[in-house]
């Protein structure tokens, strides 16, 4: 923290002192702070939301384009989009499908596309590996637990035959796979968790802390 | 009751005063925690380091601030080493509340300490709605998608800009982000239009991102603020990640004598009732 900071800047300080700590609040019991700073976001977030698209999309993407570069073929996605307005009016409402049914479509199309050609066939073209790796014994020994936790994964959620017999037991190491991933994310989330607890406490403690010494 | 069913019923506010006391002490006795480097951090800074000087690249900044403490040090690093080697970096967010302010609060700092100039070295395109469309619209122009930049400047004043178009005059995008977005910037980007995409991710969402760097999907991986930390290592620029290991290693060491105590309760607990 700089030697000397303004006013303004203390007080920027304090307020999020103020709301981190109305906030941890919460972590002892419900209260009146907890509220206010709860509102506080969620007020401040809509009215920051709805100024953005305003300006970012309708303004810079359909209002700009049509009055100063004659796109008027814009004219047809703005209509599309007060369209979706009629579901406010239960009379008029079923008009928005027309809309809706544009983005729907569109949306699948795109999706399908990505995942198809991002998710699906790249995982699958990294699971076929060699279990004869060149690169020596533990990269097979790598290979085979992929393979392997691929293929019990996959079979644990197969339900279309009992989980009897070999299949039960593939199953059931399948499971055994999904725990240990599931181990992972856990572990990850905590982590993630308490650095987010870092990162307030270290404002806290070297920027409020910072300020407070400077006034006092 | 005895000590196993006491601690059973603690109040659980007790144990967030000792969490808050555990981040807090490394602050007040400073201590080192060694960082080690994992094979996916070192492949994204030598993806990063191997680019040539005066490389054009994009870093994005699609996380909200309340993940700042994760994600904000990765773009920090990984913008000085940007400009460390002199290059042209394009920045743009796909989160609508924060990102873009982050972008420029970040890009304004980092470039004042490298003395970088606006439009010339650097560009924060803003935020515009709609990830999906506008990564792949990003593809055929950028101009189209961002007419201007986050403060409205017309993109074709920036004299950045006239030498990129699209992704194609790109060598690498860094998506520094805490949701599904970078899913997107691997499917899309990366899958159909073939750029080389690193990826710097907050803890929770690093676990999924391990299956798309097996598959070569990602060049380089930062896990959440031991990550960051690790690209400040090999940066050789400790800064707010390294500071915060401290704290996360006693934290954790304390969560894991939670969870071996809490077991260890469970199970006498049980016993002592089938008894």
């Amino acid at each position: 923290m700089p030697e000397s900071i303004s006013f303004i800047e203390h007080f920027q300080i304090w307020l999020r002192a103020f709301l981190i700590l109305s906030l941890f609040s919460f972590l002892y019991k419900d209260n009146v702070f907890y509220k206010f700073s709860e509102h506080i976001f969620a007020g401040l977030s809509a009215g920051y939301y709805v100024g953005l698209i305003w300006q970012t999309v309708i303004i810079q993407q359909l209002v700009n384009p049509m009055f100063d570069e004659g796109h008027y073929e814009l004219i047809i996605p703005g209509m599309l989009g007060v369209l979706m307005f009629a579901r406010l009016v239960p009379k008029w409402s079923w008009v928005s499908r027309v809309s809706l049914a544009f983005v729907i479509g569109n949306t699948a199309g795109i999706y399908l596309i990505s995942s198809i050609h991002g998710f699906v066939f790249p995982q699958i073209w990294s699971t076929m590996v060699s279990l004869g790796s060149p690169d020596g014994f533990h990269m097979s020994l790598i290979s085979l637990i992929l393979v392997v936790g691929v293929i019990s994964t996959l079979i644990y959620f197969y339900f279309s035959k009992e989980h009897k017999g070999a299949l039960g037991l593939t199953a059931r190491l399948g499971v055994w796979f999904i725990m240990i991933a599931f181990g992972a994310h856990f572990g990850y989330t905590v982590m993630g968790r308490i650095s987010l607890l870092i990162g307030r406490v270290e404002f806290l403690f070297y920027q409020w802390g910072g300020s407070l010494k400077q006034i006092f | 009751m005895n000590f196993w069913q006491r601690i059973s019923f603690i109040d659980r506010r007790w144990i967030y005063l000792l969490v808050a006391l555990s981040v807090l002490f490394p602050m007040i006795v400073p201590m080192q925690c060694p960082v080690g480097i994992s094979p996916e951090a070192r492949q994204l800074f030598e993806a990063i380091d191997s680019l040539p000087d005066g490389s054009k690249v994009m870093l994005t900044f699609d996380y909200y601030p309340s993940t700042i403490a994760e994600t904000e040090p990765m773009s920090i690093v990984a913008l000085r080493h940007m400009f460390s080697k002199d290059m042209k970096v394009v920045t743009l967010s796909n989160i609508p509340l924060g990102g873009p302010s982050i972008a420029e609060r970040v890009t304004r700092d980092i470039a004042t300490e490298f003395g970088k100039t606006y439009g010339i070295d650097y560009v924060n395109l803003g935020y515009k709605a709609g990830y999906v469309a506008v990564m792949h619209g990003l593809a055929s122009s950028i101009e189209r998608i961002f007419p201007s930049d986050y403060t409205g400047t017309p993109l074709r004043e920036l004299p950045l800009m006239q030498h990129v178009e699209n992704y194609r005059d790109l060598e690498f995008i860094l998506a520094v982000a805490d949701n599904a977005t970078v899913d997107y910037w691997i499917s899309i980007v990366n899958a159909q239009y073939d750029i080389p995409v690193g990826a710097g991710v907050t803890a929770v969402v690093a676990p999924k991102m391990y299956s798309f760097l097996e598959a070569g999907q990602l060049t380089g991986l930062l896990g959440g603020m031991k990550g960051a930390a690790e690209y400040e290592k090999l940066f050789k620029r400790e800064a707010d990640a390294t500071r915060g290991m401290g704290s996360q290693s006693i934290v954790h060491l304390l969560i894991i004598f939670f969870v071996v105590l809490g077991n260890l309760g469970f199970f006498i607990h049980k016993e002592k009732q089938n008894k």
